[in-house]
C-alpha cells in the first residue's frame, strides 16, 4: 500500500491488531467487558424492582360486615397486598417499627351502612414512610383498589349519579408500571458507559507505564493513529457487549423494541464512541492505570446514574444539575433509547439525540488528541 | 544520502535550572559504531531523545539522516531505529507480534512485512523462539529482539539506549556481534553504554560529563590523551606497604589497588618498570614483577570524570 493515506491505515491497523492480540490474552477485559455489564444487569433488573407484590397489610376493621369485608378481600385478593394482621389502628407503630406491615387500614364503623345511604365514607390508611418509593406505591395502589370498590359498588346500587366521578388514569408505554422497561434503557447506558470508560481508560496510561509510548512516539505513528487504533477494537468489544445488554434485556426482561432496532444500534454506537473517547482523554491525561482508572470509574459512574434520568427525571433537578446534564451523553441515550424501545420514535423525534451524541463524541475524541503530546517532556 | 548520517552543532537541552545537555557537538560517519560514554545523569538519554526527535533541543540544532530534528521529526522518525532504555515491548505478546506490530508501525504490511519478520528472526537467531511469549524470554534475548523491532524497517541511523544493560556477558558479546554486522551493511550506530569493554568494540567515542561532551576520539587516542603516564601493574607480596612508600613521589601519577596486585601511572620519562620494580622491593615488597600494560577505557574515564572541567575547554590544554 502506497502513499500517505496508506501508511496511516497500516499503522492503525497495526495498532488496532495488537491491541485485538492483548485484550484475547488478558481474559479480565473480556469479563469487564462482556460479562460484568450482563451479571450488574441481571443483578439490578430483578434486584431493583420498583414493582412491589404482597405488601404486607394491617386491617382494623370495625364494621365488621360483608362490605367491610369485601374491601379487605379487594386489598387482598389481586395479590398486591397480603393481609398481615388485625388490629387496632393503635397498634400501627408497633407493626411498622418491627416490619410486620407496611400498611394499615381502618375500615369505620357503619361502612356497610353509609355506603348503602350513599353517604361520604372515608377509610384511613396509615403508611410506613420510612421508604417514600415503597410508601408512593401503596398509595397508588389503594387509591385505585378503593376506587374500583366504590365504583362497582356503586354501579350495582344503581347509584351512578351519587360517586363523584374521578378521572380515570392510563398509564402509556408501560401500561404495568414494570420498572424493568424504565430500567433496562437506563441500565443498558449506565453498564455501557463503565465498561467503556473503563476499556481504554488502561490502554493509553498502560503504554506509558510500560515504556512501549516512548517506543511508538520514535516511529512514525502519530497520535490519531494511537487513539483510532486503540478505538476501533473497543469499539467491536463495545457493540457486542450492546447487543448482549439488549439481548438480555429484552429476553430476560421482556422490554420491547418498539421502534427501529437499527435506530437502537445508531444511538448506542455513537454513544459507545464517546465513551471510548472518554476513556481515552483520561488515559492521555493521567498517564497512569491506576489514576486513570478511579477517575474513569468516577467521571462514568456517578453522572451515567445520577444525571442521566436512569433514576431520576432530570426535569425535577436543580437548575444546575440540569444545565450539567446537557453534556452528559448518557442523558441523550436513556432518552434515545426509552424513545424507540417504549414508544417506537424514529428519526423524526430522535434526531437531536443522535446530533447531540455524535457531537459529544466528536468534542471528547479532538480533545483526546489534542491533549495527546507526543514528545516526551 | 551524503554527508554524516549525525551532526550535532551546539545542541543543548535545559530542564528549568537544570542544563541536561550543554553545547555537544559532533559529527558521526555512515556506517560507524560511535559510543556515547559517562555516567548516569550525565546527559546521554537526553542527547539521544533530541536526536530521535522525542524532544525538542532548547538551542542548537542536529540533523540525523539528512533531516532536522526540530523542524522534521516526522522524517527523522521514519528514518531512524530507537531501543529506549527501558525495555519497551509487549511481554504478553509472542516475539512475533511484536515484530509484526513494530513493522506495520512503519508501514510495513502484507507479505513484505512478513517476509522482513523472517529477516529479522533469522538475523537475531530468534527463529526458533517466534512463538514464545516475550515475557518468557531472558534479557538478553528480549534485548536481540528489541534491536530487531529497531531496524525492522532498515533504517539508516539506529539509535541504543543503553541496550546491555544487565544482561550476562555471553549475550552482551553476542548482541555486539549483531551491533558490528549491523554496521558493516553501513547502518550507522550511535549506543550508549555503561560498559568500558564494550566501548572498545566502536570506532569513535563521546564522554560526557555534566551535560557536556569532554572527550571525543578513537579509543586508542583516547588513551594516548588521557593517560600520557605509563600505566604498570606490579605483583608480589607484601605491596600495601611498599606502595605508600612509592605514592607521592614525583611523577607518580596514582597508585592504587588492583586486584591482588599494584596499578600504577607514572611519568615516563621518571619513571619505568625497572626503577619501579627497584622502588616497591626497596619499601620492603618481596617477590616482585612489574610489566608495562595498555591503558584501558577505564584509565581515560577516570582521568577525564575526575578531573575538574573549568569552562568549556578541557583542563590542561587537553583536546
Amino acid at each position: 500500500m502506497k502513499g500517505r493515506l496508506g501508511h496511516f491505515l497500516v499503522r492503525v491497523g497495526a495498532i488496532a491488531a495488537k491491541e485485538v492480540l492483548h485484550i484475547r490474552r488478558d481474559p479480565r477485559t473480556l469479563y469487564m467487558a462482556l460479562v460484568m455489564p450482563v451479571v450488574m444487569l441481571l443483578l439490578f433488573g430483578f434486584g431493583v424492582s420498583f414493582d412491589m407484590e404482597r405488601i404486607p397489610l394491617a386491617v382494623a376493621d370495625r364494621d365488621g360486615t360483608g362490605a367491610s369485608r369485601e374491601l379487605v378481600d379487594a386489598f387482598v385478593a389481586p395479590g398486591e397486598f397480603a393481609l398481615s394482621h388485625r388490629s387496632g389502628p393503635e397498634e400501627a407503630h408497633e407493626l411498622f417499627r418491627r416490619g410486620r406491615a407496611l400498611a394499615l387500614l381502618v375500615v369505620p364503623r357503619d361502612y356497610q351502612r353509609d355506603l348503602a345511604r350513599g353517604a361520604a365514607v372515608s377509610l384511613q390508611l396509615l403508611v410506613d414512610g420510612a421508604d417514600p418509593v415503597t410508601a408512593n406505591q401503596i398509595l397508588a395502589k389503594a387509591d385505585a383498589i378503593v376506587r374500583s370498590v366504590g365504583q362497582a359498588r356503586a354501579l350495582r346500587a344503581g347509584l351512578s349519579g351519587q360517586l363523584p366521578l374521578r378521572v380515570k388514569v392510563y398509564t402509556l408505554y408501560n401500561p404495568e408500571a414494570r420498572s424493568a422497561e424504565y430500567l433496562v434503557p437506563g441500565l443498558a447506558a449506565y453498564l455501557m458507559a463503565i465498561a467503556a470508560v473503563l476499556l481504554t481508560a488502561l490502554t493509553v496510561a498502560g503504554e506509558w507505564e510500560r515504556g512501549s509510548m516512548e517506543q511508538l512516539f520514535a516511529s512514525p505513528v502519530g497520535r490519531l493513529d494511537i487513539i483510532l487504533g486503540k478505538l476501533l477494537p473497543y469499539l467491536g468489544l463495545g457493540i457486542l457487549q450492546l447487543l448482549l445488554v439488549l439481548g438480555v434485556g429484552t429476553a430476560v426482561f421482556d422490554v420491547p423494541i418498539q421502534g427501529s432496532p437499527l435506530m437502537v444500534f445508531a444511538l448506542g454506537l455513537l454513544f459507545l464512541v464517546g465513551m471510548l473517547g472518554q476513556g481515552l482523554l483520561i488515559s492521555v491525561v493521567t498517564r497512569n492505570q491506576l489514576v486513570a482508572t478511579q477517575a474513569g470509574a468516577l467521571s462514568a459512574l456517578l453522572p451515567s446514574m445520577l444525571l442521566s434520568g436512569m433514576l431520576f427525571p432530570i426535569e425535577n433537578m436543580p437548575l444546575v444539575l440540569r444545565a450539567l446534564s446537557y453534556l452528559i451523553p448518557a442523558r441523550y441515550l436513556v432518552h434515545g433509547l426509552r424513545g424507540v424501545m417504549l414508544k417506537g420514535n424514529g428519526l423524526a423525534v430522535l434526531w437531536p439525540d443522535l446530533l447531540a451524541l455524535a457531537l459529544l463524541a466528536a468534542a471528547v475524541l479532538a480533545a483526546a488528541t489534542g491533549r495527546f503530546k507526543r514528545r516526551l517532556a | 544520502m551524503s554527508g554524516p548520517s549525525i551532526q550535532a552543532l551546539g545542541l543543548t537541552r535545559r530542564f528549568g535550572p537544570f542544563t541536561a545537555v550543554d553545547q555537544v557537538t559532533f559529527e558521526v560517519s555512515r556506517g560507524e559504531i560511535f559510543g556515547y560514554l559517562g555516567a548516569n545523569g550525565a546527559g546521554k538519554s537526553t542527547t539521544i531523545r533530541m536526536l530521535t526527535g522525542l524532544l525538542a533541543p532548547t538551542s542548537g540544532e542536529a540533523r540525523v539522516a539528512g533531516f532536522d530534528v526540530a523542524r522534521d521529526p516526522e522524517a527523522v522518525k521514519s528514518s531512524i531505529g530507537y531501543m529506549s532504555q527501558k525495555f519497551s515491548l509487549y511481554l504478553d505478546l509472542p516475539v512475533s507480534e511484536n515484530l509484526l506490530f513494530f513493522g506495520g508501525a512503519y508501514g510495513l504490511w502484507g507479505k513484505e512485512l512478513r517476509l522482513r519478520v523472517d529477516e529479522i528472526l533469522e538475523l537475531t537467531g530468534l527463529r526458533a523462539l517466534r512463538a514464545a511469549t516475550t515475557g518468557s524470554l531472558p534479557g538478553g534475548t528480549r534485548q536481540r529482539l528489541a534491536l530487531g523491532c529497531a531496524i525492522l524497517h532498515r533504517p539508516g541511523v539506529v539509535f541504543l539506549d543503553e541496550p546491555t544493560a544487565g544482561v550476562d556477558p555471553v549475550a552482551r558479546r553476542q548482541f555486539w556481534r549483531l551491533i558490528r554486522d549491523l554496521a558493516a551493511e553501513g547502518t550507522t550506530v550511535f549506543v550508549t553504554t555503561h560498559y568500558l569493554d564494550e566501548a572498545e568494540y566502536c570506532r569513535r567515542i563521546g564522554l560526557m560529563a555534566d551535560g557536556r561532551l569532554v572527550a571525543l576520539d578513537s579509543p586508542p587516542a583516547l588513551k594516548r590523551t588521557w593517560v600520557p603516564e605509563r600505566v604498570l601493574v606490579a605483583r608480589g607480596r607484601n605491596l600495601a606497604a611498599a606502595a605508600s612508600a612509592l605514592s607521592g613521589r614525583p611523577g607518580v601519577a596514582a597508585v592504587e589497588p588492583f586486584g591482588a596486585g599494584l596499578h600504577l601511572r607514572v611519568e615516563p620519562e621518571l619513571w619505568d618498570a625497572v626503577s619501579v620494580h627497584a622502588a616497591l622491593a626497596a619499601g620492603g615488597a618481596a617477590e616482585v614483577a612489574v610489566e608495562e600494560a595498555e591503558p584501558s577505557l577505564e584509565d581515560v574515564f577516570l582521568a577525564v570524570v575526575g578531573r575538574p572541567q573549568p569552562g568549556a575547554a578541557p583542563a590542561e590544554g587537553r583536546p
